[in-house]
């Protein structure tokens, strides 16, 4: 198979994605009073209503509905005050009453949009023939989405009054409002991706495949079925097929995790599912206006498996398309370990869901009040908070979009930083991003618990600023301070680990240093500047770590020239 | 247009209610004389009317608090008692796609 | 000298439990004798809960003992429709499905009926999870008139129905989607009344319709249907019920007042409609007469859209039964077809041997009037003629308090005499279109019918959450019907009457 690189110069991708978001941070399920369960054992928290019993109602989760109003303003949608829930039948035991509450036509929240800016070598995996002219031309009939909805449901929004613009989300692919991506000069580039819709539904139970090969459905014998998660608060949403790359796609599901965990809404884990993507994939040739025939993808549960996955397919189908093959549409399973995609599930025609309005639940007309309620709640988005970290500290622009990322981290760099800006910010930034996130990987709990506190790394950090210790001993500190508690001054004071930076006690080891290696020496005079670093590392041994690489570096270039 | 039997097998399919010949012959002759007491219905699709799925009035936005309520929880025991099939603390349903099946 | 148990109403039972004439347990005895005595010729309960009973009359003596105040309906026996959850029976719906369903929560109308004091003494007999007019339809066996043993009593909350006029309970809970407590209550001869959608929770009813159930008391008076409502509807919205409304008011506070100056509507088509039987147009006509004469004036309105209520219903109906009853596959509860090879085939089968044939039906019907292309000519047009027809009502209530017309077209028919399924959907000609605009309606007995000798009732029906008003409104019709010796227009039925179940 080509390389993706090979392909996307011949072939444009078009990738929509299906993000489903379980709301792990509320207390109770979608529509009844059950513990949200996260490893409780099988079956430990059910009641009639999602079990499913006769006689059982459902009754909505307040603060799920706020939360989705949440997501919906934080991702520039518009939130309609007018919806309703409806049912989608389908017989599968994962659901207890063989249909699943979902919205209609018209979700809470239409039509939004995110703006990735996209930089880098992922930058490069859309090439500059890619840049407006398919786009930009018009497009022709494409079911992107809202599968199941009829026609009188988009005629119910006309008379009905719920939103008009929801009927473009039947009729295909809305080209009108696409906005062309913006290429920079030094490569990047932004492109802004639509959200046609996101909306409330409650997720399935948890069925374990017995006897199979490794839990697989085919072959099992029989199957086990654990209610727990039935009926969790979920969100879908949906893109339009704005995507191009696979890099464009990883970059939409990072943004958005980081806005849904800035929110508080989730805790978007994509390994242990709580944050769930497929994607939608078609090929067609550079130029052309038509769709192709979309596969979709599952299993793509981390940001790897949805670069990865996605990069597979495009060079499938190019390689099915080039060789004269059809795609058909199907359902296709990643398989991370074989770095492939195979068939789940041929889809000859479109399922019929039967839906209509759930009749126990009544319509949803939202207030003023309460939208402006949950747009009072919205902390400081990450993109916001990212440009403030920018401008305020002064540090690096991909610095401050990780630390912005993740409310933990940033309330951990604020208050790190607070009243630092330029060199000690961005070292507070450095040690957050590097140290602190690698000594996390070793331990237990999160940030507030680690037993790192802001004013022992804002302590080292204005170490590092004022090249008292350098960055190799910083990072010892680091494990030291972590380990006993104590503030950095005193660790370096203890461990006389203080950089030397007087020029005066260096230059005697530089000239010893010298002394040694003439060889070394004598092959930077003649222009081999690259044996620089071995001579600073010399100098830095003798000083047992102690003299400052900077000033060494200095003092060894004064010295041979 | 009247549903064929064949129309009918495939509902019934859908809806899992098994039918013998006999009874989808039966079934689908109920289908039509039912489908065809239904036609005064089809004169109401008209442009201007709102349709009314819930008979409630202005009742709307009716939500509950993100809270539990341990008196609605089913104890593990109860909550298996009526199932014809479990097994430790699950439901048990037969291989879904058959012996050795693929789908 | 002995009291016959079934000559009580159940006020006179509250007052006497209270006044120390009787204990809960003499009465909730009297109430298993009678059905005891009654039951090989009613059939009208499908489960008798004498553990259940005595239990809660024995707390009710223990109450009455230690000096607290007795509930409003402290020790009155209460049959429950088997659709109604209560734990400690099994709730069947009178379908193989559930025939072993043991129930794990109990429904909330049951529990305030509970509440307020009632001893429930048994499950009653419907037509298989509600879908008939007669009751015939259950899977374990019909039940019989009480006013004839060879005839239906209505359905499908035949037995609630059937239970009451054979004096085996003074109270019975029922629910109504397109007529199932009016036209049982009809041929019954007895109050039956559907309330207003959303007055009384629906939580735990097993769901036929979700957007047409609603639960509603069966009584031999009007006062105990009241006493009944009060206890339904006094606690107010129920949280576990998103579609239940907050909407109580005291059901007795205007039973006796005169409607002298208020309006009562005629419809002059329903008289005329094809199908209603002549004695039962010369009934609702005296009934009209004697409201006129209590002082009411008589309105003619016209409800233009009505022709489409029946076809309305048949699409609104089998759409949400069809929904409502996908959950029942075998699974989590119900019948399970042994040793299936896999899981579609156990599916399948157990819903084809589980169900009966009227629930298969309904559901095949709901599946495809809910497919792709077909929802839209048919489910989006029956909406839009509930719009128009509950516009209908609402314009018509400009013109009157509540409107008079028959519940049931004709008096109880033999068993099996209707057998065509379309045919029988037919005779809730007067009742479906109230479910559908989701209004209140009760069903008040005249007497017996000049021709056949069996009940005829008229129907009043009234605009939503103005129960109170049609209750008064019963209220009147029943005082009119009543002879001056105070003997009321039918009490229990008399092949039945004193038979069994004494108080001392």
């Amino acid at each position: 198979m080509k390389e993706l690189s090979e392909v996307l110069k011949d072939w444009e991708a078009v990738i929509g994605l299906e993000i489903h978001t379980e709301l792990t941070t509320l207390d109770t399920k979608m529509f009844c009073n059950c513990k949200l369960s996260h490893d409780d054992e099988p079956n430990a928290n059910v009641c009639p209503v999602c079990l499913g019993l006769p006689g059982a109602l459902p009754v909505p989760n307040k603060r799920a509905i706020e939360s989705i109003v949440k997501a919906g303003l934080a991702t520039n949608c518009e939130i309609q005050k007018r919806s309703m829930f409806y049912r989608k039948h389908y017989f599968y035991p994962d659901m207890a009453k063989n249909f699943q509450t979902t919205q209609g036509p018209v979700a809470f929240c239409m039509h939004g949009r995110l703006d990735l800016e996209v930089t880098g070598r992922g930058a490069a995996e859309r090439p500059d023939c890619a840049f407006g002219e398919a786009e930009a031309a018009s497009l022709a009939s494409a079911s992107a989405n809202a599968e199941g909805l009829s026609t009188a449901m988009a005629q119910q929004m006309r008379t009905g009054g719920e939103s008009a613009g929801a009927l473009s989300a039947m009729s295909g692919y809305d080209t009108a409002n696409l906005a062309l991506p913006e290429r920079h000069e030094d490569g990047s580039y932004t492109v802004p991706i639509r959200i046609l819709r996101i909306h409330m539904e409650e997720d399935a139970a948890k069925m374990v495949h017995v006897g199979g090969e490794e839990g697989r459905i085919a072959a099992a014998s029989e199957s086990l079925i654990d209610y727990n998660r039935c009926g969790t608060p979920l969100i879908e949403l949906v893109t339009e097929p704005d995507l191009r790359t696979p890099e464009e796609a990883r970059l939409f599901m990072e943004k958005l995790r980081r806005i849904f965990l800035t929110l508080g809404i989730s805790d978007c884990s994509m390994e242990h599912g709580s944050m769930r993507c497929d994607g939608n994939v078609s090929l067609r040739r550079r130029g052309e206006t038509r769709l192709g025939t979309k596969t979709e993808l599952k299993n793509l549960n981390s940001f790897k498996a949805l670069h990865d996955g996605l990069a597979y397919e495009i060079c499938r189908q190019a390689e099915v398309l080039e060789e004269g093959g059809i795609i058909y549409q199907e359902t296709r399973h990643w398989e991370p370990g074989r770095k492939r995609t195979v068939v789940m599930r041929v889809k000859e025609t479109a399922d019929d869901y039967r839906l209509f309005p759930d009749p126990d639940l009544a319509p949803f007309d939202l207030s003023d009040e309460f939208i402006e309620h949950c747009r009072a709640e919205i902390p400081e988005l990450p993109d916001a908070k990212r440009d403030r970290y920018e401008a305020d500290f002064g540090i690096k622009r991909a610095d401050a979009e990780q630390i912005a990322g993740d409310p933990e981290t940033a309330t951990f760099f604020e208050a790190s930083a607070a009243g630092l800006s330029g060199k000690p910010a961005q070292a507070v930034a450095n040690l957050i991003v590097n140290e602190l996130a690698a000594y996390l990987k070793g331990v237990d709990g999160g940030i507030a618990d680690c037993g790192i506190a802001p004013a022992q790394v804002a302590s080292l950090a204005k170490l590092l600023a004022e090249d008292a210790i350098s960055s190799n001993q910083a990072h010892e500190v680091f494990g030291l301070m972590a380990e006993s508690g104590e503030d950095p001054e005193k660790i370096v004071d203890e461990h006389g680990m203080r950089q030397v930076s007087d020029a005066g006690a260096l230059q005697p080891i530089v000239d010893d240093v010298l002394a040694c290696c003439a060889d070394q020496a004598q092959q930077y005079r003649d222009g081999n500047q690259k044996v620089l670093g071995f001579l600073v590392g010399q100098c830095m041994k003798a000083s047992r770590g102690q003299g400052n690489p900077k000033l060494f570096n200095e003092l060894l270039r004064k010295s041979l020239s | 247009m009247a549903l064929s039997p064949n129309d009918v097998r495939g509902i019934a399919e859908y809806a899992r209610i098994a039918l013998d010949d006999g009874e989808l012959e039966q079934m689908t002759a109920y289908l039509n004389d039912a489908v065809d007491m239904l036609a005064p219905v089809l004169d109401y699709d008209l442009p201007d009317v709102e349709p009314t799925f819930h008979p409630i009035g202005d009742l709307a936005n009716v939500m509950r608090e993100d809270a539990e309520l341990a008196a609605r929880d089913l104890p593990l025991d109860v909550a298996l008692e009526n199932a014809a099939s479990s097994r430790d603390r699950f439901f048990r349903v037969p291989s879904i796609l058959g012996e050795g099946g693929e789908r | 000298m002995a009291t016959s148990f079934d000559s009580l109403t159940a006020a006179q039972i509250a007052t006497g439990i209270v006044a120390g004439q009787f204990t809960a347990r003499e009465v909730a005895t009297a109430s298993l004798d009678a059905i005891a005595a009654r039951e090989d010729a009613v059939q009208a309960f499908l489960q008798v809960s004498p553990e259940l009973a005595l239990a809660a009359a024995d707390r009710i003596d223990a109450a009455r003992a230690a000096g607290e105040t007795l509930p409003p309906l402290a020790g009155v026996p209460l049959a429950i429709k088997d659709n109604m959850n209560l734990v400690g029976t099994r709730t069947t719906c009178a379908s193989r499905m559930l025939e072993n369903y043991e129930s794990v929560y109990t429904a909330t109308c049951v529990q305030r009926m509970l509440d307020a004091g009632c001893i429930p003494v048994g499950k009653a007999n419907m037509d298989e999870f509600a879908f008939g007019s007669s009751t015939e339809s259950s899977a374990f066996h019909p039940t019989n008139n009480p006013w004839d043993t060879q005839r239906i009593p209505g359905g499908s909350s035949g037995g609630s129905a059937a239970a009451v006029a054979a004096g085996e309970v003074p109270l019975a809970l029922g629910s109504d989607t397109g007529g199932s407590i009016r036209q049982p209550a009809a041929l019954c001869g007895v109050v039956g009344c559907k309330p207003t959608y959303g007055a009384v929770s629906r939580y735990g009813v097993v769901a036929f319709g979700s957007s047409l159930d609603q639960v509603g008391p069966f009584g031999r008076t009007v006062e105990d249907v009241a006493l009944a409502m009060n206890a339904l509807v006094g606690a107010g919205h129920d949280p576990y019920d998103g579609t239940s409304q907050d909407c109580a008011v005291d059901f007795c506070e205007h039973l006796g007042d005169s409607i002298e100056g208020r309006r009562v509507g005629i419809i002059p088509a329903f008289m005329e409609a094809e199908g209603l039987t002549d004695e039962v147009r010369d009934a609702v006509q005296q009934a009209a007469r004697a409201l006129e004469s209590a002082g009411a004036e008589l309105v003619e309105v016209d409800l233009p859209h009505l022709d489409a209520a029946i076809a309305a219903y048949y699409v609104i109906g089998p759409a949400e039964a069809f929904s409502n009853l996908a959950r029942f596959d075998g699974i989590r509860y119900g019948y399970q077809e042994p040793d299936c090879p896999n899981l579609d085939t156990q599916s399948s089968l157990s819903r084809a041997h589980g169900f009966g044939d009227e629930a298969k039906r309904r559901q095949l019907l709901g599946a495809y009037l809910l497919s792709s292309g077909v929802y839209d000519k048919y489910y989006y047009a029956a909406q839009k003629a509930r719009t128009l027809i509950t516009a209908d009502y609402a314009a018509a209530y400009e013109k009157c308090d509540v409107i008079l017309m028959p519940a049931s077209p004709r008096t109880a028919w033999r068993h099996g005499e209707i057998s065509d399924p379309t045919q029988m959907y037919l005779s809730d000609l007067y009742t479906i279109s109230i479910n559908i605009v989701g209004n209140g309606g009760i069903s008040v007995p005249l007497g017996l019918g000049a021709t056949s000798h069996l009940p005829v009732a008229a129907q009043l029906v009234g605009p939503a959450f103005k129960d109170r008003t049609l209750l008064m409104f019963a209220a009147a019709l029943e005082r009119a019907f009543t002879g001056a010796d105070g003997t009321p227009a039918l009490a229990v039925a008399p092949v039945f009457a004193g038979k069994g179940g004494e108080l001392a």
